[in-house]
């Protein structure tokens, strides 16, 4: 069951094409990250999932239906620029918004109690929200969008301005939630925090998606030629045929291979000129994908 | 309808709960009520109770005055008389002045001729004591009008009779009287609705900014619409409004009408409405709060922060106050065209319509035409307003020009 479809999406502001024939489906269940630069179209796409906005032309469907606000209390949504009622009580706060999501006030009540046990501001409770760090806010942001204890969550940049610490308990909770069945979709800039986190994905730029599929399929279409490796001795076996370019930080060796090359002929030649503490062929990043595909387009 | 009720709620708490409220609520009525009590103490010191001293020669118009002072109607004074006096009683009576025994003393100094009026010098213990010095000239004159009247062959009973103070009694006798008081209604009215939206109005202005400052609107769109959200806040932050206003109208209603009150005040103020009348002032007084209303966030979803929103204020009174120059031609001719267009445009039907109806008996098909008026202007306005807004706050930044606001108007 696709839980969102969007088909040729169009949006534009004036002159500008926010986005521009957009098509991606998230199946149920999945973690699902939308991709791209600063201002390539992500909030925009999402926007419009949440019928904030209405698409110019093309379709969205939602929890496989053509898209109706009555579902809109099934979707857990936290927005880019978090926002709270800086005079409103924390709890007041997470009770209104749980009822504006069709929580009776009791059960918000409740739920907000346990959700900020879990999240370590159970202190933060009774106070305004403008007592409160930034962080805290932040946690009082989540809570709220996952108060009503949604189907499809989506967080627009979730993890920017958390330090290590809570980024990783967000991950843990939103992993969890996950395997509750719930459908997780990110969207960041930040390619590098969320790789581990996505089993799909969608990269976009420009308004216009440049890649998307299962996060493995993805990453096995690009070639593992990059080598990273540790050594003590002669530095000559860099020379070998296999490397197209290398480069050497006093016994740190950034290598990447030439197509098709194989790296345990690399590493044979190595072992035989210098003492090896480290080989490693790496798996593309995100990033360089994105780039070398966005880069490929901006070529042509 | 849910999500209207949840908006109106929680703005109408937060605003109720602040201190803010709670101390512009109860200090506007302990200033009235203190005013009141003031003015009644005040009042019921206004008899002067010194004691003071008359120099004359002439011994009848001495204790004349004597009598008025001590038991008229404006004094309760002691009074001595002296007569005559000389060159010493003067100087007994400033040492008697300087050692506080009297508060003054009056000097009659016979005129030279038998029809001129003697000459009077008062010297109070201190000038600022004015209380005596009106109750001596009130009393004096008084005194000298009597005299003068029987020394013409006026019989003393008809004198007094003639003194008497005048009483007009206000009666009210059908449709006549119904005008004052409906005329008074109507500036009630206004002023209600002047005063209420220019407290108030900008609050339902203010309250929309603040979503889009603190950039809650984020949230509040991902479930509701912004048409609800208008709708929310326009009520919200309106019934805080009403119930301020309510609270101060019973606390001047019942100070103004307790017994005490009207007794001291010397007569009741009437102002007789009929209940078909008192319906149409609560229905026009709401619709046009929520019609005023309505713009103030219409204003408030145009623009991006309190500065902005300051060059704007004018526009939210003015067609208000642009109804009073039509109230002439409604008064002379409340049934005609002008009056009838002027009481069906929805920006002037609370005031004019009102006023038509107190004045006359306008056809019941007009005043359901200009009620639904102005629900659809209502509506409409909140619809724009929440328009604008949607598109406002996706592309925030600057205020928006007028062609960019009938573009935005097309976006979806």
């Amino acid at each position: 069951m696709a839980i969102v479809e969007l088909q040729q999406v169009c949006k534009n502001y004036d002159v500008k094409i926010a986005v521009d024939h957009l098509s991606f489906r998230i199946e149920q269940g999945s973690m699902f990250g939308l991709l791209g630069p600063n201002g390539s179209g992500k909030t925009s796409s999402i926007r419009m999932m949440i019928g904030m906005t209405v698409p110019d032309s093309g379709s969205v469907s939602l929890f496989d239906r053509p898209f109706d606000r009555k579902n809109l209390p099934r979707v857990g949504y936290l927005p880019e620029e978090r926002g709270l009622y800086k005079k409103m009580k924390v709890i007041d706060q997470l009770i209104f918004l749980g009822q504006l999501h069709g929580l009776d006030s009791i059960t918000a009540s409740k739920r907000a109690h346990t959700w900020c046990e879990r999240m370590e501001i159970t202190e933060a409770i009774p106070k305004k929200t403008e007592e409160l760090s930034k962080g805290m806010q932040q946690k009082i942001q989540f809570i709220a969008a996952l108060l009503h204890e949604p189907e499809l969550i989506i967080m627009d940049e979730p993890f920017s301005g958390l330090d290590p610490v809570n980024a990783t308990l967000l991950q843990d909770i939103l992993l969890e939630l996950n395997r509750q069945g719930r459908t997780v979709l990110f969207s960041t800039h930040r390619m590098d925090q969320v790789e581990k986190l996505c089993d799909t994905i969608c990269l976009i730029h420009r308004g216009r998606s440049v890649l998307s599929g299962p996060m493995q399929e993805i990453k096995s279409r690009y070639p593992k030629n990059r080598v990273q490796m540790v050594f003590e001795g002669d530095a000559s076996f860099l020379d070998h045929a296999s490397v197209a370019n290398a480069k050497n930080y006093n016994g740190m060796a950034e290598i990447k291979l030439h197509d098709g090359a194989d790296a345990q002929l690399l590493l044979k030649e190595a072992v035989s000129k210098a003492r090896i503490t480290r080989f490693e062929v790496m798996e593309p990043t995100l990033e360089e994908i994105f780039i070398e595909t966005v880069g490929d387009r901006v070529d042509a | 309808m849910h999500n209207i009720w949840l908006i109106a709620k929680r703005e109408y708490l937060e605003r109720v709960r602040t201190r803010a409220f709670l101390i512009s609520t109860l200090l506007i009525p302990l200033l009235m009520g203190g005013g009141i009590v003031l003015s009644v103490v005040s009042g019921s010191k206004t008899k002067p109770t010194s004691r003071i001293t008359i120099v004359s020669k002439d011994q009848q118009l001495a204790t004349d005055l004597q009598y008025e002072l001590e038991h008229g109607k404006d004094s309760q004074m002691t009074v001595d008389v002296i007569s005559p006096g000389n060159s010493a009683t003067k100087a007994t009576l400033d040492s008697m002045l300087a050692d506080k025994q009297i508060d003054g003393y009056l000097w009659i100094t016979p005129a030279s001729t038998s029809d001129a009026r003697p000459s009077f010098s008062y010297t109070p213990r201190s000038a600022g004591d004015i209380s005596t010095k009106s109750a001596i000239t009130t009393a004096l004159r008084t005194v000298l009008m009597r005299e003068r009247l029987s020394h013409n062959g006026m019989v003393a009973h008809d004198v007094d009779s003639l003194m008497e103070p005048v009483k007009v009694d206000t009666t009210q006798a059908g449709k006549n009287a119904d005008t004052t008081s409906s005329f008074v209604a109507i500036y009630v009215l206004f002023f209600l609705m002047y005063m209420v939206i220019l407290l108030y109005g900008m609050n339902v202005a203010r309250s929309i900014i603040e979503e889009k400052t603190s950039r809650v609107f984020e949230v509040l769109l991902a479930t509701i619409t912004p048409e609800e959200m208008m709708a929310g806040k326009v009520i919200g932050v309106g019934s805080v409004g009403l119930t301020q206003v309510a609270v101060w109208l019973l606390t001047a209603i019942l100070l103004t009408s307790g017994s005490w009150i009207s007794a001291i005040a010397g007569g009741k103020v009437h102002v007789s409405l009929s209940p078909l009348q008192i319906i149409f002032f609560v229905v026009y007084f709401l619709l046009g709060y929520l019609l005023y209303s309505s713009i103030a966030a219409a204003l408030g979803a145009m623009v991006n922060s309190e500065q902005e929103l300051q060059q704007l204020n004018m526009i939210l009174v003015m067609p208000l106050a642009g109804c009073m120059f039509a109230l002439a031609p409604v008064i002379s001719n409340p049934s005609g065209t002008v009056a009838r267009i002027i009481s069906l445009i929805p920006f002037c039907t609370p005031l004019i319509m009102y006023l038509r109806i107190s004045l006359a008996t306008p056809p019941a098909w007009e005043i359901a035409l200009s009620v639904v008026l102005m629900l659809v202007t209502i509506y409409a306005v909140l619809w724009f307003a929440s328009r604008i807004y949607r598109v406002g706050i996706l592309m925030y930044g600057k205020r928006p020009s007028l062609p960019e606001i009938m573009r935005w108007l097309k976006y979806s």
